[in-house]
């Protein structure tokens, strides 16, 4: 692993991308797409309005290199998708008679890398890591991991729902990522962070070049008032939260927080490290069919509905309260990481007005209130 | 190795033991997995059908008699409703085994008494002849099971081959209204059958396992015949994908069922948040 840092232009980063593509590896970055491609979109207000074109950014993969976004917004889906797809096959099975056939799906994945992740999306991969090895390890997880080198570009942060380094990570960090893009006059700070950035670097080292310190000083500055920036959104003792939450299971604060919820689960699928999952047989013709495991969520009722009829957390105060307790308390106590990293999209996808800042803000000040007048 | 792949077994035998409930014997199709698999009292594994999908339950045979497992089920939902219609020689699949189990090498020397409710003898029924199967280990043996009515017993064949052994004490009971003409056993609710029945506490274990209102009035029963919380043990179930701690679905507060349970002492349960 080198701690060198490059210089590389973006014509030449969008070179090393069609390179990339060139010699048959897959490419994953943000793109512009058209927002209102999607059925649901097409309702909304801004697509019905005579000469909008608006546009998101999705990480997709790329044809081309010129697909390549490199302006700084936050794509509406994490990464999460290309590690844990919406649905993926276990594995397959036909039948003859009594006498059935298992067919394996592979657990090994072409090489890939993806460009300009934003470093809350890299961050969540490394945190939803731990959950997938603490003891059987799922290997269709880490297949992707190894099989992907991740290069982050340096967030210049979103707007308000932001909260990144509230939570451990930062916009220019690179946790979870191989190597990290700095914006900066005519290009870009490029370096490594793992021994896989670097091989990266290194195969691409005819676009890179010395970079001038004025130009790393530029870097280093803009990355730390982002940082600034991003902590005035949200400033809370995540430790402290942690405990509160673990022993005041029955407190009002946690028990009503839903109030505004009803329970539709678009944070859980917009969220880079949701990676709760459901396992269901589609039958796919006489005697075949795919053991799969789709994206689920602790938001919809049926996820602890025993076959009996009893539900264990059967209203959508308890369900929610589940959803903050996993994030912050429950998944920080078995493996040191909050089960959040900042990106903010729960805030902004949420429909109904849930802001996952303002009830972090509230349980942080009933965690720094003194016991004694706790009412 | 991917984790979710199941492995293949075929059904060797099947026993009705109520109108709705079903005991499968399971063999390993595979000769080395057949060899190798070893498991604990108490674990649990999922079971499917292909087509309907994967149903979480414990393994009711005992780990003291291999080349084989069992699992008996109710037919209330989607897995195990395709479960019921199986038949011998049919292949299913299983996942396992997963989980804690209860700690029996601990209890060696010590009386040990079961009380089960309903088809919560089934994961009762693998530690008690995971202790039969190695009677001269531990002191005293008392089993208290109820059911609604005598059609609901499960192991029934079992019931009265421990009734028949004079190194077992045997209590049964069924709900008032239960009863047919010729039962002998107790009418009652399990509780207090469990009140009048006594065992003795010192130097004794408590297994209790049935639906949810057996556990919570029992329990305190137990503790009033002097049974520490420690010495109390029960397992418990949730709904389950994954059976290995990443489907996030089965924890109690911080507690995931899977992973640190199923089985729990009355101890544990203490501590955990009133959601299950």
């Amino acid at each position: 692993m080198s701690d060198e840092r490059f210089f590389i232009s973006e014509s030449d980063l969008r070179a090393l991308a069609a390179d990339l593509l060139g010699a048959g590896t897959e490419v994953i970055a943000p793109v512009a797409v058209d927002a209102c491609a999607s059925p649901a979109a097409m309702a909304s207000s801004e697509c019905l309005r005579p000469g909008m074109e608006p546009e998101h950014l999705e990480y997709r993969s790329l044809t081309d290199a010129s697909q390549l976004d490199l302006g700084r917004g936050l794509p509406v889906l994490s990464l999460k998708g290309y590690f844990l797809p919406e649905h993926e096959a276990l594995c397959r099975w036909k039948q003859k008679g009594t006498t059935i056939e298992i067919e394996a799906v592979p657990t090994e994945f072409a090489p890939r890398v993806v460009l300009a992740a934003k470093p809350c999306d890299s961050a969540a991969l490394a945190v939803v890591d731990e959950v997938m090895n603490w003891d059987d390890k799922d290997e269709l997880w880490n297949g992707r991991r190894a099989a992907t080198t991740i290069i982050n570009l340096a967030c210049p942060v979103v707007d308000e729902s932001c909260f990144c380094t509230a939570v451990g990570a930062a916009p220019d960090a690179v946790k979870g990522a191989d190597g990290l893009l700095t914006p900066v006059k005519g290009g870009y700070v490029f370096e490594a962070a793992t021994g896989k950035g670097g091989v990266l670097l290194e195969a691409h080292q005819a676009r890179l070049s010395p970079v001038a310190d004025a130009l790393t000083e530029a870097a280093d500055a803009d990355n730390a008032n982002a940082r600034a920036h991003v902590a005035a959104n949200l400033d809370i003792d995540a430790g402290s939260v942690r405990d509160w939450i673990n022993t005041h299971f029955e407190d009002p604060l946690l028990a009503s927080l839903a109030i505004r919820c009803n329970g539709c689960g678009a944070c859980s699928s917009v969220c880079p490290t949701c990676h709760c999952f459901d396992i269901v047989d589609e039958e796919e013709g006489v005697g075949r069919g795919t053991r799969r495991r789709c994206w689920d969520t602790c938001q919809a009722p049926t996820f602890t509905l025993h076959a009996s009829g009893h539900n264990p957390r059967d209203d959508q105060h308890s369900r929610y309260r589940q959803r903050i307790n996993h994030k912050f308390s429950i998944y920080p106590l078995r493996f040191g990481e909050v089960l959040c990293t900042g990106c903010g999209r729960c805030t902004r996808v949420c429909h109904a007005g849930q802001d996952l800042v303002e009830i972090l803000e509230a349980i942080d000040i009933a965690a720094r209130r003194p016991a004694e007048v706790t009412p | 190795m991917n984790i979710y792949e199941p492995q293949l077994a075929t059904v060797t035998e099947l026993v009705d033991e109520t109108p709705d409930t079903r005991t499968l014997r399971l063999e390993f199709q595979d000769e080395a997995v057949r060899e190798s698999f070893t498991f604990k009292a108490g674990q649990f594994g999922e079971y499917s059908v292909f087509g309907a999908g994967e149903s979480t339950f414990c393994i009711a045979s005992p780990p003291t008699r291999p080349g084989f497992i069992e699992c008996s089920f109710k037919a209330v939902g989607k897995v195990t409703t395709a479960l019921r219609e199986v038949n011998v020689g049919d292949t299913v699949g299983f996942r396992g085994p997963y989980g804690n189990s209860f700690p029996v090498d601990d209890w060696k020397g010590k009386d040990v008494v079961f009380v089960a409710g309903g088809i919560g003898l089934a994961p009762v029924r693998c530690v008690i002849w995971n202790v039969l199967d190695r009677r001269d280990a531990f002191g005293d043996v008392t089993i208290i099971y109820g059911a609604r009515s005598v059609d609901d017993l499960v192991y029934k064949r079992e019931l009265e081959e421990w009734a028949s052994r004079d190194d077992v004490r045997i209590v049964t009971t069924v709900d008032p209204g239960g009863e047919t003409k010729g039962w002998t056993g107790e009418v009652g609710y399990v509780t207090p059958v469990v009140e009048k029945t006594a065992p003795a506490a010192a130097n004794a274990v408590a297994v209790l396992c049935g639906p949810p209102i057996v556990v919570k009035l029992t329990l305190p029963v137990l503790a009033e015949l002097g049974f520490a919380d420690e010495a109390i043990f029960t397992t418990l179930e949730n709904r389950m994908k994954c059976g290995l701690g990443k489907c996030g679905r089965c924890n109690i507060g911080p507690v995931y069922v899977c992973k640190d349970g199923p089985v729990f002492t009355a101890a544990q349960l203490k501590e955990l948040p009133a959601e299950f």
